[in-house]
């Protein structure tokens, strides 16, 4: 009981306010605000109401939902971590090239002036 | 030999009290083209580097010593050079070593040259050749090359050597990684000893690195996971 008040306290004090927050400085579309205040909705009415896993489990025809419910986060988190740190090497690599570029202009301009 | 066509890069990351000292020992061995890549530096290193007669190029934003050494060696590149050679802008090499880095090369016997301090140096800190002998079996598992100073930073490329080799690395790891390109273009390399000046200047900036220090150990650890992650995400 104390971990489901703390959670939700904790999403109601921090998240939505963050939420909002990246969706008035224009980081989050309507739509993407939407989804995620959906999702972090869901996310406490499980936490309250755990038995509402099962029901799903039920639909899939798995005994304990609960832990086929972890094992699916997990496998999601380091799928999106992969795919992030992915992102995160072409982003860096493409700085040091816009970088490479600037930095090298002025020998670009003098190179094609000399021919 | 002709000096002309070699050109010196110097990779630089707030340098601007000694940079321009390092430039003009250089120049005092005869070699007047010297490209400093001032890699986002927020000192006056960029200022003082034109001031001292080289050419200067600027990172907007600090990328590390593998990406300015790269900017550095595609500018030497598209400035036509014969010969390019790599040195620490901290003054820590000996300007008058690089005609040891130089000949070979302009005698056809090696297209890369490196220079290395654990070849006839003596005095050098234990763990310091410790730390280096880590790093060189480092690199000869990522990338098959085994020489006596893989982390050297003094190198000479010939003209050939610099149209093979293109660092993706941004940060330390890079010199490992040139290597492994080195063995897969099939260049020839050749090692000659060279010796490290410690200034007070220096050996402040690497207080943490000289000895077999956490912050040292800490630094190779994340060299080795840059290492790793690169052979698994290109």
């Amino acid at each position: 009981m104390v971990l489901q008040i703390l959670v939700t306290i904790g999403v109601i004090l921090f998240v939505l306010p963050n939420l909002y927050s990246s969706f008035k400085k224009k980081v989050l579309t309507p739509l993407a605000l939407t989804i995620w205040v959906l999702c972090w909705i869901a996310g406490l009415i499980l936490i309250w109401f755990p038995h509402l896993i099962d029901l799903i489990g039920l639909s899939f025809g798995v005994g304990r939902s609960i832990d086929a419910f972890v094992y699916v986060a997990i496998v999601y988190l380091i799928y999106a971590s992969f795919v992030q740190k992915l992102k995160m090497n072409e982003i860096s690599k493409d700085i040091t090239t816009l970088n490479r570029k600037i930095a090298l202009k002025d020998i670009n301009s003098k190179d094609e002036k000399d021919v | 030999m002709n000096n002309k066509n070699i050109y010196i890069v110097l990779p630089a990351y707030c340098e601007g009290k000694v940079i321009k000292e390092v430039i003009r020992s250089i120049q005092n061995e005869g070699y007047n083209n010297i490209i400093v890549v001032d890699d986002g530096s927020v000192d006056n290193t960029y200022d003082e580097s034109i001031s001292a007669g080289a050419i200067a190029l600027k990172h907007t934003i600090n990328r590390g010593k593998g990406a300015a050494t790269q900017t550095g060696l595609d500018a030497a590149k598209l400035l036509n050079a014969d010969i390019a050679v790599t040195l620490d802008s901290d003054g820590q090499h000996n300007p008058k070593d690089i005609v040891k880095l130089v000949t070979p090369i302009a005698e056809g016997k090696a297209d890369v040259v490196l220079g290395s301090r654990m070849l006839g140096e003596k005095g050098m800190p234990k763990s310091r050749i410790l730390m280096n002998k880590i790093g060189n079996w480092v690199t000869y598992l990522f990338f098959g090359v085994l020489v006596t100073d893989s982390q050297s930073g003094f190198r000479a490329y010939s003209k050939k050597a610099l149209e093979s080799v293109y660092t993706s690395m941004d940060r330390y790891e890079f010199e490992s990684e040139m290597l492994g390109q080195i063995k897969d273009a099939k260049l020839k390399i050749k090692e000659v000893p060279i010796k490290v000046i410690y200034t007070d200047y220096s050996l402040n900036k690497y207080k943490h690195h000289e000895g077999f220090s956490a912050q040292g150990l800490f630094n190779g650890i994340k060299m080795v996971i840059r290492l790793i992650e690169n052979t698994l995400i290109k």
